[in-house]
């Protein structure tokens, strides 16, 4: 078995070489009630992944999402009390919208995705700005809870935010193994020119794909505001770096066109479980940004399809 | 970065050709961006009020023109809010460590400060061409590291440098601009020199010029990339120190907003993305553009969070005028 056979099983070795580790260091690691409330707490994160999942999964990158949370955060808490539950479509329309611009400057103007979307991040950011009037909003606590309250809670123990997360992974692995469009996706990823050459509208995917970025980074926007009760232009900072390391980690490597939702799924528990590994091993919680800018290389060094880069810039 | 290239078509309709038109508007947009804003408010144009630009602007100028090497290259690099951190706390510890005070055997913390800077560029260059990750993720991921370092080494701490003769660099001042401003400019003419009159300079453009063209030309391309980096790193460290000097404060968050000004000047300014066209004076223009706008907004009494939004339309746009849409198939 060599170790290109072994690749795409690394993810899930990782995993499991991971939580082995952390249970001998602490048994009480594998207690049901925090473990389920452990993942819990990372479904936001998990989302905000999901989303960024497309946008590499096409070979680009969407850094924005951090941006785009931020504004929704602040968006859902200001209009939470007018609209009510509706407010869920207002967000997960801007995002939409937000994803879908950034599409269309990179793909019809020829702008790398990582500075559209680096641009577009800045507007929402100024958006966020003028609504929160550069304030920290808070929700009102009884119409969040009329609205979203469904969110979080229990149900024969297991906590809402599980379900929600489970319903979207659903979504996002059934559009991407089982519909011409997750067909495409994986197509304009593995190779875009080919992709061109058989006819496929290969703008309209990536647009797509970055539409999709963009909602993903809004439902986590709004699970964030909804969990921490309010909205600030800065809310969701920290994210984006955390979310791009579990696609990384993952296994969808920075190329694209392999790995996937599924994969996202596996490196957001690795990320949560190094989380944990270090909370149990006291390490300073300072260090904690710069383990993960480590961890990123090596998981970009390790997956990253070098036959697809002639020249790399 | 991928870009996939095809021949460059030469000529287009326009009496004033293409290329013309692109080098001579950011001067155009500089200038029509004075105007207006003194046209609203007079008061803009005071020597007070170009001093203030100057001053918030030569940070970010040191930090843009660092990047101009990268970008002429045809790279990127995202590193610079982490990497002026590092540089801006490794300085603020050294320099209180050796005595505090520049008349003393502190001032080697200036040293050792753009030795850090250029390390981190080196390690930048190194992920990248040895580990063959585009640049923009091997830097950004960096840039999380420089940030995470600068956080463990303070703690979350500011650290205040109070020294008087470090601190005259904001408060000296010539002809009524203060030091900083004559030391940034400085490093702007060397910047200027090692573009124009070295060998190195030269083999930025080489590089970004034509990647096959520079490799069949015998060029170590690697070692070009590698170099680009680090001396991109000693000029963010050159930023964190002006930064450093015109807040009397070094933290976590000395680097932020960095990044997105840095590109966006340099963007602006004329350099494009796919290398090989545009330098330091371009990137003189496009800090200018940028800051005049932050300035003019609140002189003339707009929010300040209106300049990001602008900032974002801004370097969009001037991505899509800088880029020959004839010669570029599809970007990731």
């Amino acid at each position: 078995m060599t170790i290109e056979k072994l690749k795409p099983y690394l993810p899930w070795i990782t995993l499991v070489v991971l939580v082995l580790l952390v249970g001998a260091i602490n048994p009480s690691f594998f207690n049901p009630t925090a473990l389920l409330q452990l993942v819990a707490d990372i479904v936001p994160l998990f989302i905000m992944a999901l989303g960024m999942t497309f946008a590499i999964y096409i070979g680009g990158i969407d850094l924005s999402m951090q941006q785009v949370a931020n504004l929704v955060t602040v968006v859902a808490t200001v209009y939470l009390a007018q609209f009510g539950v509706f407010v869920a479509l207002i967000c997960i329309g801007a995002g939409f919208v937000i994803g879908a611009v950034s599409g269309w400057i990179t793909t019809r103007q020829f702008v790398p995705s990582f500075v559209a979307t680096l641009a577009m991040g800045f507007i929402a950011l100024s958006g966020a700005r003028f609504l929160s009037g550069e304030r920290a909003l808070s929700m009102n606590a009884e119409a969040r809870d009329a609205s979203f309250g469904w969110m979080f809670g229990n149900t024969a123990g297991v906590p809402h935010e599980l379900v929600i997360a489970g319903v979207l992974l659903a979504i996002a692995w059934f559009l991407q193994s089982r519909t011409t469009f997750g067909r495409a996706l994986k197509a304009v990823g593995a190779g875009e020119l080919a992709a061109v050459a058989s006819g496929l509208n290969v703008d309209r995917i990536k647009i797509m794909a970055f539409a999709l970025s963009g909602t993903f980074a809004a439902i986590a926007g709004l699970m964030f505001s909804v969990k921490l009760s309010g909205g600030d232009a800065n809310l969701a900072n920290g994210f984006l770096i955390l979310a791009i390391v579990a696609v990384l980690v993952g296994g969808t490597p920075l190329t694209g066109g392999v790995g996937g939702v599924i994969n996202t799924l596996v490196g957001t528990l690795i990320v949560v479980v190094i989380r944990s590994a270090m909370v149990y091993l006291e390490v300073d919680a300072t260090m904690q940004q710069m383990i993960f800018g480590i961890i990123l290389i090596i998981a970009i060094a390790m997956t990253i399809d070098r036959s697809k880069m002639r020249i790399v810039k | 970065m991928a870009t996939t290239e095809t021949t460059k078509t030469i000529g287009s309709g326009f009496p004033i050709g293409r290329e013309t038109l692109v080098k001579w508007a950011p001067l155009l947009v500089l200038i029509v961006l004075c105007a207006f804003f003194a046209l609203m408010e007079p008061r803009f144009l005071s020597t007070r009020n170009f001093a203030r630009i100057l001053i918030a602007a030569s940070p970010t100028l040191m930090v843009a023109i660092g990047v101009t090497f990268v970008i002429i290259m045809g790279s990127i690099d995202l590193s610079m809010e982490g990497a002026v951190s590092v540089c801006a706390v490794a300085f603020a510890f050294c320099f209180l460590w050796l005595g505090g005070t520049l008349a003393s055997w502190a001032w080697l913390a200036l040293p050792i400060a753009m030795l850090v800077g250029a390390a981190v560029g080196f390690v930048n260059g190194l992920i990248h061409v040895k580990l063959k990750i585009p640049s923009f993720m091997a830097s950004l991921a960096m840039g999380f590291v420089g940030t995470g370092l600068a956080l463990m080494m303070t703690g979350g701490d500011r650290i205040r440098i109070e020294d008087e003769l470090f601190r005259s660099l904001l408060t000296e001042r010539i002809l009524n601009f203060p030091l900083m401003v004559y030391v940034a400019g400085i490093f702007l003419l060397i910047a200027w020199f090692i573009q124009t009159r070295t060998t190195l300079g030269r083999n930025f453009y080489a590089v970004g010029g034509g990647e096959d063209l520079a490799v069949a030309s015998g060029l170590n391309v690697n070692r070009v990339r590698i170099m680009g980096f680090t001396l991109a790193g000693v000029f963010f460290s050159v930023g964190a120190l002006l930064a450093v000097g015109r807040l009397g404060i070094a933290e976590t968050a000395t680097g932020n907003n960095f990044m997105f000004l840095s590109i966006t000047a340099v963007v602006v300014g004329g350099t494009a993305l796919w290398g090989g066209i545009g330098g330091v004076w371009n990137t003189l223009v496009g800090v200018l553009i940028v800051f005049v706008i932050g300035n003019g907004m609140v002189v003339i009494g707009l929010p300040g969070y209106v300049q990001d939004g602008v900032l974002g339309i801004l370097v969009i746009l001037a991505v899509i005028l800088s880029t020959d849409r004839k010669s570029i198939s599809f970007v990731k």
